[in-house]
């Protein structure tokens, strides 16, 4: 064969299903033997709902709901997706980006972006993961009740996710190296979750601070999902939030993110 | 006149970073089924030259081909017939030989079988252990063996041997003589003169971004009328190994 021959049959080879799922596969790999990553996202929350049970269980509103099912759980499922999603996720992309992994990636058929997908589709089943514990042990241990509006609690659930996945990308695009972007993670993880209510619920805060913390995608995500959870309707105001989240998010990443 | 197709074209390249030049005015050409060498001091414009030849780097000027693809415009098809080793580049370190080598043959539609590869760089065996368990030497003939899983045409491998001890050494050069002997086409970037000598057919000595000459070892011996190929370096450049390193 000649050399043009041989040229012209180097056809374009975009890697198929099969290098999606080999992929998607070695990062869940990763992330399962990153032991150590795994106790934030999925201990802490458990660990919060097991001891807030015994007094928010006690307290109860209309319709039989108590503080667990409209406080509680709200928070800590928005808390398993915002641990992963700003803190975990961050750190694997930057230290891929720091060690040359996307480097590496990138003078093959497969695209650096393969694996920002993969990434996420891992720490979406991560999330899954940790969400279905806490609400498993929360309905069979603890005698909470489900939301009275599932689709629009599982609705609130999904953008919460991509609004919360959407800050953790600014971090992964802004963050020098794997260990700022772990500190970068914390401190945002903590801020958004104190101004959306973590430490004691929203109604401790300075009016102020809690009407601002309802514009940011950890308070929104919380107060969204207690409606649902109420069967009340999901106020504007917070899905307004969480879709601004998104769209920031969204942009500042594909304008900041480097590749090496 | 040569009318084939040169495996690597490389036609006055140029680059700066933040105004600093790091490579000047780069011409080369590699022909098909050779082995060839790029030397030169830190800073002389080895790496970013293979880099823009493999499309990581856009060029300031001129232009660079791999077998008539141009680096820029063909990159889709160029990522299927060139094979990397980068300078720096780690692997996910908690995933096994086996694991990384699926994964890697993953992304060609016609890989090398996983067995064969592993043979080829002597890890043959070593399957089960994580990246992050395995010596310098065995990552950097790892890093080899996926360079390969497409079958490349072309295979850029960039400071090969750094760092590694005398038998790891050997057996990476084995890795690459059995490559050769396949017919793949290899750029070697190295500031070891031994094992340019050793390896490559023809040898470019780079020099602040500039090409100073191509020829075989004993050329280069010969028209400087050195002793071996570190004073021939030395002659050329005005500057010794101990400042490549």
């Amino acid at each position: 064969m000649s050399e043009a021959a041989a040229t012209r049959m180097d056809r374009v080879h975009r890697p198929g299903p099969r290098s999606w799922a080999v992929l998607v596969a070695c990062e869940a790999k990763m992330v399962a033997r990153d032991t150590a990553g795994l106790i934030v996202p999925l201990g802490l929350p458990l660990l919060i709902l097991v001891m807030s049970a015994g007094s928010a269980g006690e307290v109860v509103f209309e319709n039989g709901l108590t503080a667990l099912d409209l406080f509680v759980l709200p928070l800590v499922v928005v808390l398993v997706i915002a641990s992963i999603g700003i803190i975990n996720m961050p750190s694997f992309l930057a230290y891929y980006r720091r060690t040359g992994i996307l480097r590496r990636l990138s003078v093959t058929p497969a695209s650096p972006a393969m694996v920002l997908v993969a990434q996420a589709v891992v720490s979406v089943a991560q999330a899954v993961l940790g969400m279905a514990l806490a609400f498993g042990v929360a309905l069979l241990a603890l005698g909470a009740n489900p939301p009275v509006r599932p689709l629009a609690a599982l609705g609130v659930v999904a953008l919460s996710m991509a609004a919360l996945y959407a800050v953790g990308m600014i971090v992964a695009a802004l963050a020098p190296t794997p260990n700022s972007a772990v500190a970068i993670g914390l401190v945002l993880f903590l801020a958004l979750g104190a101004l959306g209510g973590l430490f004691g619920g929203s109604h401790t805060l300075p009016e102020g601070v809690a009407a601002v913390g309802e514009w940011l995608p950890f308070g929104a995500g919380v107060q969204a999902l207690s409606a649902a959870w109420a069967g009340a309707a999901v106020e504007l105001q917070h899905l307004a939030a969480l879709g601004l989240a998104v769209i920031a998010g969204g942009v500042i990443a594909a304008v900041a993110f480097r590749w090496d | 006149m040569k009318t084939t197709t040169p495996a690597i074209l490389a036609e006055h390249l140029g680059k700066a970073y933040r105004g600093r030049t790091a490579v000047e005015d780069v011409s080369l050409r590699v022909e098909a089924g050779e082995v060839f060498g790029i030397v030169g001091a830190n800073g002389s414009g080895k790496t970013t030259t293979v880099e823009m030849i493999a499309g990581l780097r856009v060029p300031d000027r001129g232009s660079a081909s791999v077998f008539g693809l141009d680096a820029r415009r063909d990159r889709a098809r160029l990522r299927g017939l060139l094979g990397v080793q980068l300078q720096e580049a780690y692997l996910h370190h908690a995933l096994t030989v086996d694991e990384l080598v699926r994964l890697y043959r993953s992304f060609y539609a016609a890989p090398r079988p996983a067995g064969e590869l592993l043979e080829l760089v002597g890890l043959a065996g070593q399957g089960a252990v994580r990246f992050e368990k395995l010596s310098g030497g065995q990552q950097q003939r790892l890093s080899i063996a996926l360079a390969l899983a497409g079958r490349p045409r072309v295979v850029i491998l960039d400071e090969l041997t750094t760092g590694l001890d005398p038998r790891a050494r050997r057996q990476v050069w084995a890795a690459v003589e059995a490559m050769r002997d396949e017919g793949t086409t290899i750029l070697l970037v190295s500031h070891a003169m031994d094992e340019v000598q050793r390896l490559c057919g023809r040898i470019a000595v780079l020099d602040v971004g500039r090409v100073l000459a191509v020829d075989t070892a004993d050329g280069l011996i010969r028209r400087t009328g050195a002793a071996d190929l570190d004073d021939a370096f030395l002659s050329m450049t005005g500057r010794g190994l101990e400042e490549m390193t």
